[in-house]
């Protein structure tokens, strides 16, 4: 089976599921989705190969800043309405500031995960960490 | 271009770009309507410049569809098309019946114009989109006859493809659906039900087959993927989109009159909707990733690219926004509706036809694959203002529906149609202003067909 043999020296698969379980965690299965792709990471990471490595880091730092990113704004949400803003005003802000980010965080994670589907390895902008140097050695052309 | 008969494609797009023209004008005309009342008033009525605005939307789609079949069916099938007379015969009497049937709205009061066309024998005018005088429809249905016979011979005749498979019975629902709006019923439970027949079935149900057989087409040519790949893909979206796309028409039968148990079916399937399309972006950028060769053409993969993004974007999150029955009881028939259909027909339908257009018209004007690099720098431009100003467009709106449906439906003393109206002036006009970007790329991708036409191709 030289397909699976390839897919385990890559590590190809272990990357997919990982971009899967973010754009679950945000779509599907919030906080499941999360400390599934935790336990991935603990379990995995050490002995994957730097295409999943990559892959795993990317999402798992991802998926924390996304957190960041929506307790933060959570936090602003309140603090606006502490002082006294429009109830109105209030979810106009929640609703475009919300749709635009989750959009944007479940758009980054299609291109990963197409990423990963072609072998590849993927920075999340802003968000992700830097690449590995081994990382593209193993893209396929 | 490889066969001929390939050529009636341009005609098609030239009309539908024209056309493309005259829908933006009449839309930014209308987003001055909101804020101006008066404006153009009377010559061009509130109710006309709408009528217009969504009807050559419609108009112009359906030459970009016929165009793009006229295209991939002979290159798909390997093979001339069957009759290229038939189709440049069509091509008139579908260009001639739409120009007159917009001449009919601007110039004569509607209920005169259905006088004069006859309405009275088969009524079938007033709906919304289906505004044409029953002899337009009539004529319609000439026209997709005619088309479908064409394509069917071409198709008999050549090689059989998973692509011209699904664009066939994307293309035969469309024309099926549109049967459904010459049934008129006085009962207006009815007549709203099978109006939607006709509406929802198109955009998101067989609109979506010849959506993703376009794309799927153009990313063959581009990606040199093998077919095998991409037609598997194909197979999972248009399932998915029929799956979810029947059965979630049932999101507009929520309040209209129908068994209650729609907002179930409608909620739970119109849930799933945006499945097909989340499908079709991994698709999109996956075969861009895993592609064996660099197109010279890179601008047509830009649109493809793009049309995945935004249809997701406008139909699947703006749609999933407001498709729950139980927000959708506030917020039906408001600016959020408005600004889920415009991101949607833009992102899904306007931007494929664009893409296509892009492929394919190199060709037809005599290229062997791309334009020059400075058309194509152009056209890239054209591409990003038309996107983003669409994106800020629908941010507007939506902005402006959360507000609406705040003062005039949610609230314990909601406040009259009009005077909610007032207090979304602002955001009119920020998306009047973003009307008016979205027209300069609009402008600026017609002057990239003559940009650079002297320089040789983008290797």
């Amino acid at each position: 089976m030289p397909h699976l043999d390839n897919d385990r020296r890559t590590g190809q698969n272990l990357a997919v599921l990982a971009e899967a379980l973010y754009i679950a965690n945000l779509l599907l299965i919030p906080v499941i989705g999360f400390a599934i792709l935790c336990y991935l990471f603990l379990t995995q990471y050490k002995q994957a190969p730097p295409l999943a490595r990559s892959h795993l880091e990317q999402t798992l730092s991802a998926s924390l800043w996304i957190a960041v990113l929506f307790t933060v704004f959570a936090a602003g949400i309140l603090l606006l309405k502490n002082f006294g803003m429009e109830a109105v005003s209030m979810w106009i802000i929640i609703i475009l500031v919300f749709t635009m980010l989750h959009a944007s965080m479940v758009l980054l994670g299609v291109l990963g995960l197409a990423k990963a589907m072609a072998g590849k390895c993927w920075r999340y902008p802003l968000v992700g960490k830097t690449l590995p140097d081994n990382c593209s050695r193993y893209d396929k052309v | 271009m490889q066969y001929q008969s390939q050529a009636v494609a341009k005609p098609y797009f030239i009309a539908a770009i024209g056309l493309f023209v005259g829908q933006i004008l009449f839309g930014l005309i209308m987003g001055l309507q909101y804020v101006i009342g008066d404006f153009l008033f009377p010559e061009i009525p509130f109710n006309v410049a709408r009528m217009v605005h969504t009807n050559l939307l419609i108009v112009w789609i359906l030459f970009g569809f016929m165009g793009a079949a006229y295209y991939l069916v002979p290159e798909e099938s390997e093979c001339e098309l069957y009759s290229p007379k038939l189709a440049l015969l069509m091509f008139w009497v579908f260009l001639i019946a739409g120009a007159l049937t917009i001449l009919g709205y601007l110039l004569v009061p509607y209920a005169t114009l259905a006088e004069m066309t006859g309405n009275s024998l088969l009524p079938t005018m007033g709906r919304e989109f289906l505004e044409q005088p029953t002899i337009t429809k009539i004529g319609i249905v000439i026209v997709a006859l005619a088309f479908l016979f064409n394509l069917g011979m071409t198709m008999l005749k050549g090689r059989k493809t998973v692509i011209t498979l699904v664009l066939f019975i994307g293309l035969v629902g469309l024309a099926v659906f549109f049967l459904f709006s010459f049934f008129n019923p006085d009962n207006l439970v009815r007549d709203k039900l099978y109006w939607w027949f006709v509406v929802h079935l198109w955009v998101e149900g067989v609109w979506e087959l010849i959506l993703g057989a376009i794309l799927a087409f153009v990313l063959i040519k581009t990606t040199g993927v093998d077919r095998e790949v991409i037609e598997k893909w194909l197979y999972v979206i248009i399932a998915l989109a029929l799956i979810t796309g029947i059965i979630g028409t049932g999101h507009h039968f929520f309040w209209i009159g129908l068994p209650g148990y729609w907002q179930w079916w409608g909620s739970i399937f119109s849930a799933l909707e945006p499945l097909p399309f989340f499908m079709m972006t991994v698709f999109a950028f996956n075969m861009v990733n895993q592609r064996r060769r660099n197109h010279p053409n890179q601008a047509a993969v830009l649109w493809a690219l793009g049309t995945s993004v935004m249809a997701f974007l406008g139909a699947g999150v703006w749609g999933f926004m407001h498709t729950l029955a139980p927000v959708n009881y506030y917020t039906h028939g408001t600016q959020i509706t408005a600004a889920h259909g415009h991101m949607a027909f833009y992102g899904a339908y306007a931007m494929i036809v664009l893409t296509i257009i892009s492929y394919a018209m190199p060709m037809l004007r005599g290229r062997k694959a791309a334009n020059s690099g400075k058309s194509q720098i152009l056209e890239m431009w054209s591409f990003w203002l038309m996107t983003v100003s669409m994106v800020f467009i629908t941010l507007f709106l939506t902005a402006a529906g959360v507000l609406q449906v705040y003062t005039q439906r949610y609230t314990d003393n909601p406040q009259p149609f009009m005077a909610v109206q007032e207090r979304l002036e602002l955001f009119y006009w920020m998306r009047e202003a973003a009307g008016v970007v979205f027209l300069i790329g609009l402008i600026i991708y017609i002057i990239s067909f003559f940009a650079g036409s002297n320089e040789p191709e983008q290797a």
